[in-house]
């Protein structure tokens, strides 16, 4: 059995690197990406903590949370796509009317 | 319209009164048969009829033939049957023997107080309905006629005044000083929109206006009384408070103020001294409002509430002098300025203002003389009491007549000014002989109306002065004011009727070639008189109410006497009440023949200066006025009206532009600054806060892991290293 630790440690370290994608990348499916990684951060956590305590419910936490994410993505992308059209850009630092 | 379509209304109206009357005369048989003859106890459906008829006109006026007329007619004709036969009940049959009858229920109440409603009938109630009831239906009577050319307008005008009629007597049976009060401020509402029937002109808009807002002044005051009578007594409702003497006479302070503030509501009221100034105004309404409720009934709410307050102002003195003072101050002015005015209505005002001013005077000097008697330890009637509210009645009688004539006379002549009147005479025969009679009894010539009631107010007054000098100083205005009435009353007949027909006016005009040579030349023209006699809807209450003005003065000794009647105080069978000693004495006694005097020399003095002559011109011209500075002057100063509206038009001025101002500098300076310094705080905050919504997405995200990793750090690092806990 691994320690419990070794799979936190983990999925702070993808987290932390999905953090700075999203804080650093100008590109919009980038960011994206660097979301999904965050959730998959969170999803290591469910499943090694399902198997640690012997109970189902996080792994089926994760499902569903694979699930809004592919929806999240559908969403997103359909978004960006829009953008596209419209802008000829999906650059974030020029996407930025929506300020003060 | 051809005379035969007038005669054939005319008849028709005939009809349908004396239909209606018959018909509530069969309603009161059955409405009263279940009751044996107690006629008092339905006394509550005396206001009711008038609200209901209100009511009808609003929804069904239009479809009346007589537009809302006919509905008037009955509602107020019912409550007049009902009025008179109580009256009869009480004033002629003396069912109740001085007492009063109440009938009561709850309106609400709580835990540790509750308020009724009801009626509460006595003597003083009933002389009130008989003079309400009976002059609102003539007026009501007339106004058919009179209205008649409004056309679709007689609809707001019949509600209206039904309106009145009903609260106005709601007011007199009411048995609470709470729910008087409320028939109090729907009557002023009624006097507000009457006075502005013809709204469109700008002077009556303001009149009506000025006449709310002035009667304001002294509703607040009676607001005040009341609340103090309530804070005192714990309760409003006439026989709790009245049945306790001894309670009355321990909290003389309070009551000192709470009758003050009383006597407040009835000076604005009845258009006293300093508060007089809307009631000449007030004439911009219909005349039959005027002597509706402009003369007859309304302005006699305030004097009917003095009356009514008695058993609390015979327990301060003080009071009792300031109504007397105020009364006698305000008899004598308005008298003053009557003589000046050429505005047939105005006259009428001002005389009624005078005459109510000769009411107070007499209930004051009434309750002063019950208040000193108990003091001496003797039991006294107040004889000013009867002699002021003898008066109100008579006074109903002939300044109804007096208004209606003048509104007949108007509606012949379509002009208010009495310099363009005269010669009338032969023209309306019946309007100039009944309006000749009101004048002989307002004027006070023995054995009309008034010379009986103001005979009594006169010796009421002298009798008080041995004991309080202030009262013989009243007692000489009062006798000025009767010589002032009789000159201006017989002033007003003069004008309006002597003198021929047709006259000759000649006036200044510009010449043909003015426009060169600037002449001016005389020229004479003949005014012809299109006056004729007012129909018969006119003369009928007028000669009904003439024949009142005549004989209401004789009920002095009818049966057992007014006086044995409506009295305040000690009663019994003292010597002075019984009728043929009160003749005698009023015979034998040296006052009665100096005021015989003083009338007399009035009427024949008006007569010397105002009978115009074969030209129609007075003798008493306004040349002659203003060749003498002193008359000149006295005419000037009287005709602005003692200046007392440009006074209060200054002092208001003065007074609240000051107020004004200091609000102004106020809300600009200290409420304004606040606001504004508040937000322009916040918005110079938030300029600066809102530079963190840049719109680069990095941006939000690095502030949403560095706030989770401040939080983090807090909660995780300091807190415990600190030892503070969650």
């Amino acid at each position: 059995m691994i320690d419990p630790i070794n799979f936190v440690v983990f999925s702070s370290i993808l987290l932390l690197i999905g953090a700075y994608g999203v804080i650093r990348n100008k590109n919009a499916i980038v960011v994206l990406m660097s979301v999904e990684i965050m959730l998959t951060a969170a999803n290591v956590n469910f499943i090694a903590f399902s198997s640690f305590y012997n109970d189902l419910s996080g792994q089926i936490v994760a499902l569903f949370v694979t699930t809004i994410a592919a929806a999240e993505v559908a969403i997103g992308l359909a978004i960006l796509l829009s953008l596209f059209k419209q802008r000829d850009t999906i650059e974030l630092d020029l996407l930025n009317s929506l300020r003060w | 319209m051809s005379s035969n379509d007038n005669q054939n209304s005319e008849s028709d109206l005939l009809k349908f009164i004396s239909l209606s009357l018959a018909v509530s005369l069969i309603l009161f048989y059955f409405s009263t048969n279940g009751l044996a003859d107690d006629f008092v106890s339905v006394a509550w459906m005396i206001p009711v009829f008038p609200i209901i008829s209100f009511v009808a006109i609003l929804l069904f006026g239009h479809m009346d033939s007589r537009k809302g007329g006919s509905f008037a007619l009955a509602g107020i004709g019912l409550s007049a049957v009902f009025s008179l036969a109580i009256a009869y009940d009480v004033l002629i049959q003396n069912s109740l023997h001085g007492e009063y009858v109440e009938s009561t229920r709850t309106w609400f109440s709580g835990a540790t107080y509750s308020f009724d409603f009801g009626t509460y009938v006595d003597a003083l109630a009933a002389l009130l309905l008989l003079v309400v009831g009976l002059v609102s239906y003539l007026v009501i009577v007339f106004s058919t006629s009179y209205m008649e050319e409004e056309g679709d307008r007689q609809v707001r005008y019949f509600a209206e005044i039904s309106l009145f009629v009903g609260v106005m007597l709601g007011l007199v049976v009411a048995n609470s000083f709470l729910l008087m009060f409320i028939f109090w401020e729907l009557v002023g509402v009624c006097s507000y929109l009457l006075i502005g029937f013809w709204y469109e002109k700008p002077s009556a808009a303001s009149a009506a206006k000025k006449a709310f807002l002035v009667t304001r002044v002294g509703d607040v005051f009676l607001l005040m009384g009341l609340v103090i009578l309530y804070s005192t007594f714990g309760t409003l409702r006439y026989s709790e408070l009245f049945d306790n003497p001894e309670d009355l006479a321990a909290n003389a302070t309070e009551l000192k103020w709470a009758t003050l503030c009383i006597f407040g509501g009835a000076v604005g009221k009845s258009a006293q001294f300093p508060l007089h100034v809307w009631l000449p105004d007030a004439m911009e309404g219909p005349t039959t409002v005027s002597a509706l409720i402009h003369a007859a009934t309304m302005v006699k709410a305030g004097v009917f509430l003095v009356a009514r307050a008695y058993p609390l102002i015979v327990h301060s003195p003080d009071t009792a002098i300031y109504i007397a003072v105020t009364g006698g101050v305000t008899a004598f002015i308005a008298a003053s300025m009557a003589m000046v005015m050429y505005d047939i209505k105005r006259v009428l005002a001002y005389s009624t203002i005078s005459q109510l001013g000769y009411m107070f005077l007499a209930l004051g000097t009434g309750a002063w003389a019950v208040w000193s008697a108990a003091e001496n330890g003797i039991e006294d009637h107040a004889q000013g009491y009867t002699a002021g509210l003898f008066h109100l009645m008579n006074h109903a009688f002939f300044k109804a007549l007096l208004f209606l004539g003048s509104g007949a006379v108007i509606h012949s002549v379509h002009t208010q000014d009495m310099r363009e009147m005269g010669g009338l005479r032969k023209a309306m025969p019946i309007t100039s002989a009944a309006m000749g009679l009101g004048v002989l009894s307002i004027a006070g010539v023995p054995f009309f109306s008034g010379f009986w009631s103001k005979d009594e107010i006169l010796e009421a007054v002298y009798h008080n002065s041995e004991a309080e000098g202030v009262f013989g100083i009243l007692w000489w205005l009062a006798l000025l004011t009767a010589a002032m009435t009789a000159f201006y009353m017989t002033r007003l007949w003069m004008m309006t009727f002597s003198g021929p027909e047709n006259r000759v006016v000649e006036e200044m005009v510009e010449s043909k070639d003015h426009a060169k040579t600037g002449n001016w030349v005389l020229k004479s023209k003949t005014i012809k008189s299109h006056a004729h006699e007012a129909p018969l809807a006119m003369t009928v209450p007028l000669m009904i109410l003439a024949s009142l003005a005549v004989f209401s003065g004789f009920s002095l000794f009818l049966g057992e006497g007014f006086g044995s009647r409506v009295y305040y105080g000690h009663h019994a069978d003292s010597e002075s009440m019984i009728q043929w000693s009160i003749l005698d004495h009023i015979l034998t006694s040296s006052l009665t023949y100096l005021s015989v005097i003083v009338g007399l020399s009035g009427v024949t003095l008006g007569y010397l200066f105002y009978k115009r002559d074969s030209e129609g011109q007075t003798t008493f011209s306004p040349a002659f006025v203003e060749s003498f500075a002193v008359t000149s002057y006295l005419h000037v100063f009287l005709s602005n009206r003692l200046y007392m509206s440009k006074f209060f038009d200054w002092f208001g001025m003065r007074t609240w532009d000051t107020v004004a101002r200091a609000c102004d500098w106020f809300d600009i300076y200290i409420i304004d600054g606040i606001v504004n310094g508040v937000a322009s705080a916040s918005q110079f905050f938030s300029s600066q806060v809102r530079k963190l919504n840049s719109g680069f997405t990095g941006h939000y995200a690095s502030l949403t892991v560095g706030g989770l990793g401040a939080i983090i750090v807090i909660t995780r690092i300091i807190m415990p290293f600190m030892g503070w806990s969650l």
